[in-house]
C-alpha cells in the first residue's frame, strides 16, 4: 500500500479525490436552480429596459414539470455511485485533505469508499422508487395553489435526500471530530425532516418530532462527549486522540466522553436502549426514507462507532484488553435479544422490520466487540489484526448487502403504503396472488433477513459469525494441536455472542415466516384484492434488491475483495 | 472423469424448477391450469433422467468406479471447482458407498411420488417444487464442503416450507411454521459448531485452506487430519473440545432425524403435509438427520461417540419404545405413521450406538429401506384421505370388500413397515438385533437392553395389525362404509396410485429377498470406517 498523498482543499487533486460528493454538491445546485428557470426577467436600474436572466417568472414547460426534481436527484446519486464503483477499478489510493497548517480532515481510502457505495446506492435507489410515492398533481397553469405547493414539496423533498448523502458521505471521509459531526448533522436533519415528509398520515409528523426530539437529545450527548474529549486531549484530530488514548486511556474523563459518544451513535444505529424513536420513525415515515434509516444512517452510525471505538479508544489502549469491551458486549446482547422479542409482538410491518434492524444492530456491535476483543490473547500477537479485519469485512460487507435486502422489504411496502395502507400485518394478505413478483421477492428479502442460504443476508451473517468465532477461538487450535486439552472456557467469552446470534437467529425466523405466510395463503383485506398501483420505477428498483440479494448469495467473491480492503484500510489506520 | 453430478443431479433440478417456478407464477388462473399437464410431464422426464443417470452410475456404466472398493474417505465422481476462494470453499461434490444410497433413493422417490401424486391440486407450482426439494436433497448427500453441505441442508427446508403450506391440511400455517423454526433452530447450532471447528483447524495446514483465513471447509481433508490425529488416546482437538464439538452437530442432527425428545415437530408437519410431501419428507429427509451424523460426529469425533455411546443408545431406546407406544394411541391414520417413523428412526440411533459394525450397516440399510417402505405408508394414507376425506382409523371400515387396491397395497406396506421377513424392513431389524447381541456378548452390556427391542417388536405389530383390523377388515355395521359415505360410490384408487404402489411393492421386495444388492456396499463402507478410524481397530464383533 502506498503511503497517504496530502492533499490541500481545492489543491491538485482535490476533485480527482472529493469527485462523488463534487457530483452531489453539483447536483445540490442544479435542484435548486433548474425548478426556477423561467422567463424572468430584471429591469436594469434606471432604465425599463428588462433583460430576460431566467430565474422566476413563468417557467418553462421543461422546469415546470415536476418530475424533474426526482429524476435529476436519481441522475445525480446514481451518477456519485457509479462514480465511487468507478473508483475501485484501478485501486483506491489514500488521499488526505489536510489544512494548511498540517491538520488531517478528511481521507479518502478503501474504506470511505465503500461507505459511499453504501449511502449512494441506498440513496439512489429510495429516490428513484420515491418517484412514485410523491403524489404529483398534474402539470400546467390550471392547478390550485396546493397543488403547486404539492408539487413545489418534489424539489424539497429531493434537495434533502441529496444533503442527506452528502452529510453521510462527509461522515465516512471525517479524519476530525468537528467534520464528523458536521456530517452526521447534515445527514441527521436531513432525515428528521425526510421523516416528517409523509404528511398524508398524522403519523408522518409525529414521527418527525419525535425523531427530531430525541434524536437532537442524543446528538447533543454526543456532542458533550465530544466536547469532553477535547477538553482532554486539546485536540479534534482522532490521530492525536489515539495517540492520547495509548498513553492515558483510563482517564476518567475520556472514559466518561466516549460513554456520552456511544449514546450519540448508539441512536443512530439504533441500539438498545437507545432504539425507542426509531419503531416510531419507521412506522411513520414513509417507506423508502424508512429504508434509509434502516440502511445507509445505520451505516452512518457504524462508522461513527468504528472510528471512536476502534480508533480512537484503540484496543491496545489498555492493558487487559478494551475498557468498552463488556459493556459493549452486554449492549449486543441485550439489543439483537431485546430486537427480536420486540419483533415477535409487533403486528405493524414496519414496526417489525424497524424491530428486526435493531436486532441487526445487535449483531454488528457484536462483530464490534470481537474487534475489539482481536488481540485477547497474547499468543495472538502474530495475527496482526487478521482476525480483527476478519470480522470487519464481515461487518462492512453486511451492512453493503442489508442495503439490497432491507431497503428491497421497504420498498415493497412503498408499493402497499400507496395502496392504502401498510401498517397492518394483513395489508400483505394475498399480496403473491395480487402481484406474484412482489410476494416472492418480500419473501426473498424476508427469509435474507433471517439468514437462509443461500442468499446474500446468510452469507453476510455466516461471515459475521466466522469473524467472531475466529477471535474468540484465537489460538487455541494451535494449542490443542501442541497437545492441550481446552474447551469453551478457554474460549473468549465472544464466542457466546456468536452462540446469542445463532439462537436469535433462529428466533427471529418466527416473525419473517409469519409475514411469507400471510403473503402467500391469507386472503387480501376487504375491498383491496385488485391491481396494486403501477409504477415501473419502484418496481424496477426492487428486482436491483432482488438481484444483488440473489447474486451475493452465490458470488460474494468480488464484493468481498473490496470489502477486506476498506476493512484493511480502517486497520492501517489505526496500526 | 466427467462431471455427472454437479449439473444433472443438483444444478439443473434446482435452476429448471426455479425457472418453471417463476415462470408459472407470474401466469394468469387460466395459463396455469393448462400447463399442468405439460409441466407434469416435464418433471416426470427429468426425474426419470435422474433416475437413469444414478442406476447408470449403480451399473457402472459412467465411468471407471467401484462401488465395493471405496476406501474410508474415498469418493468417486469426485469433481472440485474453486467458489469463495478466500474462505476457502469449493464447490465439491462426490459418492461413496453412505451417500450412494441416499442419492439413489431420492432419484427413485422423485418419479415415484410424481406418479403417486399425479392429480394434485395446483399441479403446475406443485411438480416444479418437487423438483427443487429433489435437487436440495441431493446437494445435501453429495457435498464434500461444509459450506456446500450447510447451504443445501438449509434449502432443503425452502420447498417443504411451501409443501406443506400450500398443499397442506386444515392446520398447515402452524405445522409448516414449526417444522421450519424446528429444525432451523437445531441446524443454526450445529452451524456454529461447523464454524468453531473450521476455526480450530491448524491454520495453513489443509491443501485447500482459504487464502484469508487459512482453514478448509473440504469435509474429507477434515476427515484426513481428525484420522491423522485421533489415535489411541489421543483426541483430535482435544478432549473438552471434541465433546462440545460432538454435541453441537449431533442436535442438528437429531433432531433432522428425529429422535425424541426433538421429534414434536414430525407428527405436525406429516399430518399436516400432503401426500408428496410426507413421502419426500419421510423418505429422504429424515435421512439427511442419519446421514450427517455418519458423515461428520463420527467420522470425525470417534472418541466422543464413545463417549456418549450411552446417551445415544439411551435416546434411541426411547424414540424406538416412546414411537411405538404413542403409535397405540392414535386414532388418526397419518400420525400413527409418522410415530412409527420416529421408532424405526429409534433403530438407525441404536445401530449407531451399539458400536458394531454390524449395526451401523443395519443403520444405512434401515436408512434406505425405510425410505422405500415409509413413502409407501404415506401414499396409502394420502390414498386414504382422498378416497373418504378422512384421516382417521375409524372412518372407513371394511376397505377388503370395495377398495381391494387400497386394501392390499396398506396391508403390504404396514407389514413391510412391521418387518415381515423376506421385505426390507426385516432385514435391517435383525440385523439390528444381532448387533445388539454382539454388543451385550462382546463388550460386556446388560442383557436388560434387549427388553426394549423385544417389546417393541410386539407394539408395531400390535399397532399396525390394531389399525388393519379397523380399516381394512372390520365392518362398520355389517361391512358397510360409514354413514359419511352412504349413497357414494366408493372408488378404488386410481390407476397411477396403484402404478406407484406396485413399484414401491416391487423394491420393498426386491431388497427383502436380495438385500445384497445395496447392503454389500453399506457392509464394506462400514468395515472400511472401522478400518479407518483408528480407535476402532480390534474393536466389534463381525
Amino acid at each position: 500500500m502506498s503511503g497517504v498523498e496530502n492533499v490541500e482543499p481545492f489543491g491538485d487533486g482535490f476533485i480527482a479525490a472529493l469527485c462523488p460528493e463534487l457530483i452531489i454538491f453539483a447536483g445540490l445546485i442544479l435542484l435548486i436552480i433548474v425548478p426556477n428557470l423561467g422567463k424572468g426577467t430584471v429591469r436594469i436600474p434606471g432604465t425599463q429596459t428588462r433583460v430576460m436572466w431566467f430565474l422566476g417568472g413563468e417557467r418553462f414547460k421543461l422546469t415546470s414539470n415536476p418530475r424533474l426534481p426526482a429524476w435529476i436527484a436519481t441522475i445525480t446519486l446514481g451518477a456519485a455511485f457509479a462514480q465511487t464503483i468507478l473508483s475501485f477499478q484501478d485501486g483506491v489510493d489514500r488521499t488526505a485533505i489536510v489544512t494548511d497548517s498540517g491538520k488531517q480532515l478528511m481521507l479518502v481510502n478503501g474504506f470511505s469508499r465503500v461507505f459511499e457505495l453504501i449511502f449512494f446506492g441506498a440513496l439512489t435507489l429510495a429516490a428513484f422508487a420515491s418517484m412514485n410515492r410523491l403524489e404529483v398533481k398534474g402539470v400546467g397553469p390550471n392547478l390550485s395553489t396546493d397543488d403547486l405547493y404539492n408539487n413545489r414539496r418534489q424539489a424539497d423533498f429531493y434537495i434533502l435526500m441529496l444533503t442527506c448523502g452528502l452529510g453521510m458521505s462527509v461522515v465516512a471521509l471525517a479524519q476530525d471530530l468537528f467534520v464528523l459531526f458536521i456530517g452526521l448533522e447534515l445527514a441527521s436533519f436531513s432525515t428528521y425532516v425526510l421523516v416528517a415528509f409523509y404528511k398524508e398520515t398524522k403519523a408522518g409528523t409525529e414521527a418527525g418530532m419525535k425523531y427530531f426530539i430525541v434524536g437532537s437529545v442524543a446528538s447533543g450527548v454526543g456532542l458533550y462527549g465530544l466536547s469532553m474529549l477535547y477538553l482532554w486531549a486539546g485536540s479534534l484530530q482522532f490521530n492525536v486522540l489515539a495517540e492520547q488514548f495509548v498513553i492515558n486511556g483510563t482517564d476518567p474523563l475520556p472514559l466518561i466522553a466516549m460513554g456520552f459518544v456511544l449514546v450519540g451513535f448508539g441512536f443512530k444505529v439504533s441500539a438498545a436502549p437507545f432504539h425507542f424513536a426509531a419503531p416510531d420513525a419507521y412506522a411513520g415515515a414513509s417507506s423508502p426514507i424508512a429504508g434509509i434509516l434502516a440502511t445507509a444512517s445505520k451505516a452512518m452510525g457504524i462508522i461513527g462507532l468504528l472510528r471512536m471505538l476502534l480508533i480512537v479508544a484503540a484496543p491496545e489502549a489498555s492493558e487487559d484488553g478494551t475498557v468498552w469491551l463488556t459493556l459493549l458486549g452486554i449492549l449486543s446482547l441485550v439489543t439483537m435479544t431485546w430486537g427480536n422479542i420486540a419483533a415477535l409482538g409487533s403486528t405493524n410491518p414496519k414496526r417489525m422490520l424497524a424491530y428486526s434492524s435493531v436486532a441487526h444492530a445487535g449483531y454488528m456491535l457484536a462483530a464490534i466487540t470481537a474487534i475489539g476483543a482481536w488481540n485477547w490473547d497474547d499468543s495472538l500477537a502474530g495475527d496482526a489484526g487478521e482476525s480483527a479485519v476478519a470480522v470487519l469485512t464481515a461487518l462492512i460487507f453486511h451492512l453493503v448487502v442489508l442495503v439490497a435486502f432491507k431497503l428491497g422489504a421497504f420498498l415493497v411496502l412503498s408499493i402497499l403504503e400507496s395502496d392504502g395502507d401498510a401498517s397492518r400485518l394483513s395489508s400483505l394478505g394475498g399480496l403473491a396472488k395480487r402481484e406474484p413478483f412482489l410476494g416472492v421477492a418480500m419473501f426473498i428479502f424476508m427469509i435474507s433477513l433471517a439468514g437462509v442460504p443461500p442468499l446474500a443476508g446468510f452469507v453476510s451473517k455466516l461471515l459475521v459469525i466466522m469473524g467472531i468465532v475466529k477471535v474468540a477461538v484465537g489460538e487455541i487450535g494451535a494449542q490443542i494441536v501442541a497437545g492441550g486439552d481446552l474447551g469453551l472456557a478457554d474460549v473468549h467469552w465472544v464466542w457466546w455472542l456468536a452462540f446469542a446470534m445463532v439462537i436469535n437467529s433462529a428466533i427471529s425466523m418466527f416473525y419473517y415466516l409469519r409475514i411469507g405466510v400471510v403473503m402467500f395463503f391469507e386472503e387480501p383485506e376487504e375491498g383491496r384484492g385488485g391491481p396494486l398501483p403501477s409504477g415501473w420505477q419502484v418496481r424496477f428498483a426492487v428486482l436491483a434488491c432482488l438481484m444483488v440479494t440473489l447474486f451475493m448469495g452465490v458470488a460474494s467473491d468480488k464484493l468481498l475483495e473490496i470489502c477486506e480492503v476498506a476493512a484493511q484500510s480502517l486497520n492501517y489506520d489505526w496500526n | 472423469m466427467t462431471d455427472w453430478i454437479s449439473i444433472p443431479l443438483v444444478a439443473f433440478p434446482l435452476i429448471a424448477s426455479m425457472v418453471l417456478l417463476a415462470f408459472v407464477s407470474n401466469g394468469t388462473e387460466r395459463m396455469r391450469e393448462r400447463l399442468v399437464a405439460p409441466i407434469r410431464m416435464a418433471c416426470l422426464v427429468f426425474s426419470l433422467v435422474m433416475l437413469t443417470i444414478t442406476t447408470g452410475m449403480f451399473f457402472q456404466y459412467f465411468g471407471d468406479v467401484s462401488w465395493m472398493n471405496i476406501a474410508f474417505n474415498d469418493y468417486e465422481y469426485r469433481t472440485t471447482y474453486t467458489w469463495i476462494e478466500s474462505l476457502g470453499i469449493n464447490w465439491s461434490v462426490g459418492l461413496d458407498a453412505l451417500s450412494f444410497p441416499m442419492v439413489w433413493l431420492t432419484t427413485f422417490l422423485l418419479p415415484v411420488t410424481i406418479i403417486a401424486t399425479w392429480n394434485e391440486k395446483s399441479g403446475a407450482t406443485y411438480f416444479p417444487l418437487l423438483l427443487m426439494m429433489g435437487g436440495a436433497l441431493i446437494g445435501v448427500f453429495v457435498s464434500l464442503d461444509l459450506f456446500m453441505f450447510y447451504v443445501f441442508w438449509e434449502l432443503t427446508l425452502i420447498p417443504m416450507f411451501f409443501l406443506i403450506l400450500k398443499w397442506g391440511g386444515k392446520d398447515r400455517k402452524y405445522a409448516s411454521q414449526k417444522f421450519f423454526i424446528y429444525t432451523f433452530t437445531a441446524s443454526v447450532v450445529m452451524l456454529l459448531g461447523l464454524i468453531t471447528l473450521y476455526f480450530l483447524q491448524d491454520p495453513y495446514s489443509l491443501p485447500s485452506a482459504g487464502t484469508m483465513t487459512g482453514r478448509s471447509f473440504s469435509i474429507p481433508e477434515l476427515i484426513d487430519s481428525a484420522r491423522a490425529s485421533n489415535v489411541g488416546d489421543n483426541w483430535y482437538l482435544g478432549a473438552q473440545m471434541q465433546k462440545i464439538l460432538f454435541v453441537m452437530l449431533m442436535i442438528g442432527f437429531l433432531v433432522k432425524l428425529p429422535a425424541v425428545p426433538f421429534h414434536t415437530w414430525l407428527p405436525d408437519a406429516h399430518v399436516q403435509a400432503p401426500t408428496g410431501g410426507s413421502m419426500l419428507l419421510a423418505g429422504v429427509m429424515l435421512k439427511m438427520g442419519a446421514y450427517g451424523m455418519f458423515r461428520l460426529p463420527i467420522s470425525l469425533f470417534p472418541h466422543a461417540l464413545y463417549h456418549f455411546q450411552l446417551a445415544l443408545m439411551i435416546i434411541g431406546m426411547v424414540s424406538l419404545v416412546w414411537g411405538a407406544i404413542v403409535c397405540l394411541g392414535q386414532t388418526n391414520l397419518k400420525k400413527m405413521v409418522a410415530y412409527s417413523s420416529v421408532s424405526h428412526m429409534g433403530v438407525i440411533l441404536i445401530g449407531i450406538a451399539t458400536m458394531q459394525p454390524m449395526g451401523w450397516a443395519a443403520a444405512l440399510f434401515m436408512m434406505f429401506a425405510h425410505g422405500i417402505i415409509s413413502p409407501m405408508l404415506f401414499a396409502v394414507c394420502g390414498a386414504f384421505k382422498h378416497h373418504y376425506h378422512s384421516m382417521e382409523i375409524g372412518a372407513m371400515r371394511g376397505m377388503a370388500k370395495h377398495s381391494p387396491w387400497l386394501a392390499t397395497s396398506m396391508m403390504f406396506a404396514w407389514m413391510a413397515s412391521l418387518g415381515l421377513p423376506l421385505l426390507a424392513g426385516f432385514v435391517a431389524e435383525i440385523m439390528m438385533l444381532i448387533a445388539l447381541w454382539h454388543m451385550i456378548s462382546l463388550d460386556g452390556w446388560s442383557i436388560w437392553w434387549m427388553v426394549g427391542p423385544a417389546l417393541v417388536l410386539a407394539l408395531t405389530a400390535a399397532y399396525y395389525l390394531w389399525s388393519m383390523q379397523r380399516t381394512i377388515f372390520e365392518g362398520g355395521e355389517k361391512g358397510q362404509p360409514p354413514a359419511n359415505m352412504v349413497g357414494h360410490p366408493i372408488p378404488d384408487i386410481s390407476n397411477s396410485e396403484k402404478f406407484a404402489m406396485l413399484i414401491m411393492a416391487f423394491f420393498t421386495i426386491l431388497f427383502g429377498i436380495m438385500p445384497w444388492i445395496g447392503l454389500d456396499m453399506m457392509d464394506d463402507w462400514t468395515k472400511q470406517i472401522f478400518d479407518g478410524l483408528i480407535i476402532f481397530v480390534g474393536k466389534g464383533g463381525a
